[in-house]
């Protein structure tokens, strides 16, 4: 188990610029997660620490020696693949033994047939079968042992790739999307193994994901990327409730968070779609972007806030995302809200929302996060 | 409307009470003449040698007598047909292994490369696409024992010393009768197509120059179909050296294109015709060391016009193409893995 440091790492495909300049420190039995968009980098990000593809520049530190020379197979590092890839031809007993009979066979040992008779191959092999016994036994494919790849199910051979991981002491886990390939009552119940398995191993594990689901359940720090940069990186909570960037905030949180136009004048003083708010910025007039979660919003008879029409409701039994159109703004919001209400949200109702200024996010025309607010009305200068 | 044309009440009811059966017949009526040109084209044909194989039929002979097994029995006992078998099987064992393993070598070559792959599948492919009858007349002058740029390069080294001395390794020590280079020499260049010790493998070097590059366009097309993944993971999981991600990754992959390869090269060497017929026609080589199979059946049904032995030859390598054909399935079964 070890630490994994990357200093300004970047990587080019020709004039493409991929990344551009990762720093990530990931401390000793952390669960960072690596989630953006599709063609984000994450994977080329986590293929680069695995040492499958070299970057273009910066270095990577694992448990604090500098691995930028060494090649894949001398890193130490286990990787789970997105198809899993796991050797058709051999069994799952075999797969899973691949990496030990790599490491602790030499090539004589390693000799199909004559190998076994070679001094020393008996008693390490018998040792590979019990930790290969071992690993299969945590992960419940014991059974499966003498089956080859196509005689499993997905979830199955999602198993066994993790399997092939953890059956050595790797400094560190590395996950490219395992769940992708799962159906998703089987997603939901692999995130919670891997999370656990993550606390009894107490390894580093890097997961890649474009999945804002598995990297909130999991993780205990988030990378969001974008573009080819970790836009933000940090505890689940903070990433949803705190985030440094719009694009951060608009990304993670389903469904996405409501963004209004909003501004502020020479005082200071912010008004979304013309209201004013309990809320000020020290710099003058600028225009702004206010952001709210779902869940921020709520419905209200007096003094609402914003007013708009029901255009649709979903229930999903538990609670109901209703989308409303705001009179006076050509976007909509959706509100969060329980079933119980949704009589009165019949389609085309008219309605009043209201939301408690401190949580929402304000952010300027760039998209960067305004903190230095001042929240209640009598800090607001005259 | 006359009675006759109303399907008796007997037929009408057998047709209601059993579809299945009217299906049928109906799928069976369908299939005729599918079925009719497959045994006409495909399988008459074949019984038809079987039949021949039995008898001493010349062609034009108005009729033919019944020898039971003598045919068989002949070549199992004459010394030709020993050397017949001798030289197919020689044929075989050189040429499958070689021209398989060499296919698949430059397949892995060209592969590997970055730049230019298309100039090296285009010169390795160029054998196969030329008529073999027509490189073989090429062959044929280049080997030729006195005026053959492969015997006049070789006295050119000869007359070397630096080279004679260097290929004869006779600055080891040795004498010059002591390697085949210094044989080469003292006594003069081998007459490759008029030596018995030379002849079969000069074909066999034909065959194999002709066949590999036929075998790396398949490979090519195998390893196309191999997971990068794989190969990520086999790295990974520690295979540091080329030759195990090869057996790890590569190899196994390759499993349906190598079983379709060497069943297809075996039965390519059976067939081999071409390059004898067109440097040792009429006879078979010094000594019939190079008569081949395929050569023999011409030799004996058509230029001699002995059908039935002929034929008997005919059955003989139906059989060992059939053997290959469920060694093939056999394989295939058992040993190779389609994901």
């Amino acid at each position: 188990m070890a630490t994994v440091t990357l200093r300004g790492i970047r990587k080019n495909f020709k004039e493409t610029e991929v990344l551009r300049g990762i720093d990530l420190a990931i401390a000793d039995g952390e669960f960072v997660s690596l989630v953006g968009p599709s063609g984000c980098g994450k994977s080329t990000l986590l293929r680069i620490i695995a040492g499958l593809e070299s970057a273009s520049g910066g270095s990577i530190e694992i448990g604090g020696a500098p691995v930028d020379r060494l090649r894949a197979a001398d890193r130490n590092l286990s990787m789970v693949f997105q198809s899993y890839a796991l050797y058709p031809h051999l069994t799952v007993a075999e797969n899973i033994a691949v990496p030990l009979r790599m490491r602790q066979l030499n090539t004589a040992q390693r000799l199909p047939l004559i190998g076994r008779a070679v001094p020393g191959a008996r008693e390490r092999g018998r040792e590979i079968d019990a930790r290969v016994l071992e690993a299969a036994k945590t992960l419940e494919i014991d059974q499966l042992l003498d089956r080859k790849p196509g005689q499993l199910s997905g979830g199955q051979r999602q198993r066994v790739a993790l399997g092939r991981a953890l059956v050595r002491a790797p400094a560190a886990f590395l996950l490219d999307e395992p769940l992708s390939n799962l159906d998703a009552k089987l997603r939901v119940h692999t995130r919670t193994e891997i999370a656990e398995l993550h606390r009894r191993l107490a390894a580093t594990f890097i997961y890649v994901t474009h999945d804002q689901v598995e990297a909130m359940t999991m993780s205990s720090r988030i990378a969001v990327m974008m573009s080819g940069e970790i836009l933000q990186c940090d505890a689940p909570t903070r990433i949803y409730e705190d985030p440094n960037d719009l694009r951060v905030a608009e990304f993670i949180g389903s469904p996405r968070i409501n963004v209004l136009p909003a501004e502020s004048d020479s005082s200071g003083r912010i008004s979304v779609l013309g209201k004013g708010l309990p809320l000020a910025l020290h710099e003058g007039r600028q225009t702004l972007q206010l952001a709210l979660r779902p869940e921020a919003l709520s419905l209200t008879h007096h003094t609402p806030l914003l007013q708009g029409r029901v255009v649709h409701a979903e229930n999903l039994g538990h609670e109901v995302f209703v989308q409303i159109s705001l009179d006076g703004a050509e976007q909509r919001v959706v509100l969060r809200t329980d079933p119980a209400m949704q009589a009165q949200l019949h389609l085309g109702a008219k309605v009043g929302l209201t939301f408690d200024p401190n949580r929402a996010l304000i952010f300027d025309a760039k998209g960067q996060r305004q903190r230095n607010l001042l929240r209640a009305l009598q800090e607001i200068p005259a | 409307m006359s009675v006759a044309d109303l399907p008796s009440s007997a037929a009408m009811r057998r047709a209601t009470a059993d579809p299945d059966r009217r299906q049928a017949s109906a799928g069976w009526l369908m299939s005729a003449p599918a079925l009719a040109l497959m045994l006409t084209i495909l399988i008459a044909p074949v019984l038809l040698a079987l039949m021949l194989s039995f008898t001493d039929y010349s062609l034009g002979n108005p009729s033919f007598n019944w020898v039971g097994w003598d045919n068989y029995e002949r070549i199992f006992t004459r010394s030709t047909y020993t050397k017949m078998l001798s030289a197919t099987f020689t044929y075989v064992i050189t040429v499958v292994p070689l021209s398989v393993g060499l296919g698949l070598g430059a397949a892995l070559l060209i592969q590997s490369l970055t730049r230019g792959a298309a100039i090296y599948k285009a010169v390795y492919f160029l054998p196969v696409m030329a008529t073999l009858l027509a490189m073989t007349i090429v062959w044929q002058l280049m080997l030729h024992p006195s005026i053959g740029v492969i015997n006049r390069g070789l006295e050119g080294l000869c007359a070397m010393p630096f080279t004679r001395g260097l290929l004869s390794l006779s600055f080891l020590g040795l004498s010059p009768e002591a390697t085949w280079f210094g044989r080469v020499c003292t006594e003069g260049a081998p007459l490759w197509l008029g030596d018995r010790d030379y002849a079969i493998w000069v074909v066999c070097f034909i065959g194999i120059w002709q066949g590999f590059g036929f075998n790396m366009v398949l490979y090519l097309a195998g390893l196309t179909g191999v997971s990068r993944e794989l190969y990520a993971a086999a790295e990974m999981d520690g295979a540091r050296s080329y030759w195990e991600r090869f057996r790890l990754v590569t190899w196994p992959a390759l499993g349906p294109t190598t079983v379709f390869v060497v069943t297809i090269t075996c039965i390519r060497a059976f067939q081999a015709f071409d390059t004898v017929e067109a440097l040792f026609s009429p006879g078979g080589g010094p000594g019939k060391s190079v008569y081949v199979m395929m050569f023999a059946i011409y030799e004996k049904g058509v230029t001699q016009n002995l059908m039935g032995i002929g034929a008997a030859i005919t059955v003989l390598f139906l059989i060992f193409v059939m053997i290959l054909t469920l060694i093939q399935h056999w394989i295939t079964e058992r040993k190779v893995h389609y994901t």
